[in-house]
């Protein structure tokens, strides 16, 4: 399966939809998709080319919130980056925790600090934020410049009364 | 919460079962895991942790070392204290890093409920970021000294 290069099956899979193909070094690889044609090139690149997930990244740009999905190919010591772009002012993207389950997690997190809204994700719940941090605050978006929901040091204690009390029962 | 008084309730049998095979717990509660990478480190043939019979356990049930590690952020607190209340007491407790001693970096930001201390009783503070391996084992010695 690993035997013929993975790039040039990718590129004759999709001819039309790889938008840009940027081979930075012969081991580190990018490839711009749209959208909506992410899910099915994760899909080839994890089914049919057996490549192993890495991760999920994503980061707020200027364009929108941009969304990279790393993979890697062990045997060719190749790394390839999927990279497509959610645009704001609601970023949204097709789930692939479907196709890769342990990518769950990581769209949960990148739910939770980027506000990226998971199509069919099965549990798109809050993961490293808490649970009474407020609606559409996203601590990893630029235009929030540092104004975040704060504890204070008296609200702090308060808070961590509260869930002792529930213990000391 | 309980007290953290159990050093004078030990008996000299329960003191001598303490000390002779301490088994750790590891508990990340919103470190960088470099503190953690240290702690895997420590226990890595190099140091040898195992001929004092220190052993990495999968539960706190079964620990009487839980090693802390990382600001208290709060979706860990809860999770904090529940590990916490499951150890079999009397537990050293050892807060290793910078941000378990006294929140490093992320003090005063917005997303977490202090340092290790102001949550659970704490026996043994390690700073320093990380701390070395050897740091880590001469602190956890001192403290299993304290007993």
């Amino acid at each position: 399966m690993a035997e013929l290069n993975p790039i040039q099956r990718v590129k004759e899979k999709f001819p039309d939809k790889i938008a840009e193909l940027w081979e930075r070094s012969p081991k580190r690889i990018y490839i711009t998709v749209g959208r909506e044609d992410a899910k099915d090139v994760v899909r080839y690149l994890f089914e049919d080319l057996g490549a192993r997930f890495i991760i999920m990244t994503a980061l707020d740009t200027r364009q929108g919130i941009e969304i990279l999905y790393h993979f890697s190919f062990d045997t060719l010591s190749k790394i390839v980056s999927i990279r497509t772009l959610a645009p704001m002012p609601f970023p949204e993207i097709e789930t692939v925790s479907l196709i890769i389950p342990g990518a769950e997690y990581i769209e949960r997190e990148i739910h939770d600090i980027l506000g990226v809204n998971f199509r069919n994700h099965p549990n798109l719940t809050r993961f490293i934020l808490g649970d009474d941090w407020p609606e559409g605050v996203y601590p990893y978006r630029k235009e929030h410049k540092g104004q975040y929901p704060y504890r204070t040091e008296e609200e702090q204690e308060l808070f961590r009364k509260e869930i002792r009390s529930k213990w000391e029962k | 919460m309980s007290n953290n008084n159990h050093n004078h309730q030990l008996s000299g049998i329960m003191k001598w079962g303490f000390k002779k095979s301490p088994w750790v717990f590891h508990c990340s509660t919103g470190s960088c895991n470099n503190c953690d990478i240290e702690i895997l480190d420590a226990l890595t043939p190099q140091y040898d942790l195992e001929r004092f019979g220190i052993l990495l356990v999968g539960s706190p049930r079964h620990a009487d070392i839980l090693l802390v590690t990382g600001i208290v952020t709060v979706q860990s607190f809860p999770r904090l204290i529940h590990v916490y209340e499951q150890a079999a007491k009397p537990c050293l407790v050892v807060a290793i890093g910078a941000c378990a001693c006294t929140g490093g970096i992320f003090d005063g930001s917005y997303h977490q409920l202090g340092p290790v201390d102001k949550v659970i009783p704490v026996d043994v503070y390690i700073p320093g970021c990380p701390p070395r391996p050897e740091a880590i084992i001469s602190g956890v010695v001192k403290g299993l000294a304290k007993v």
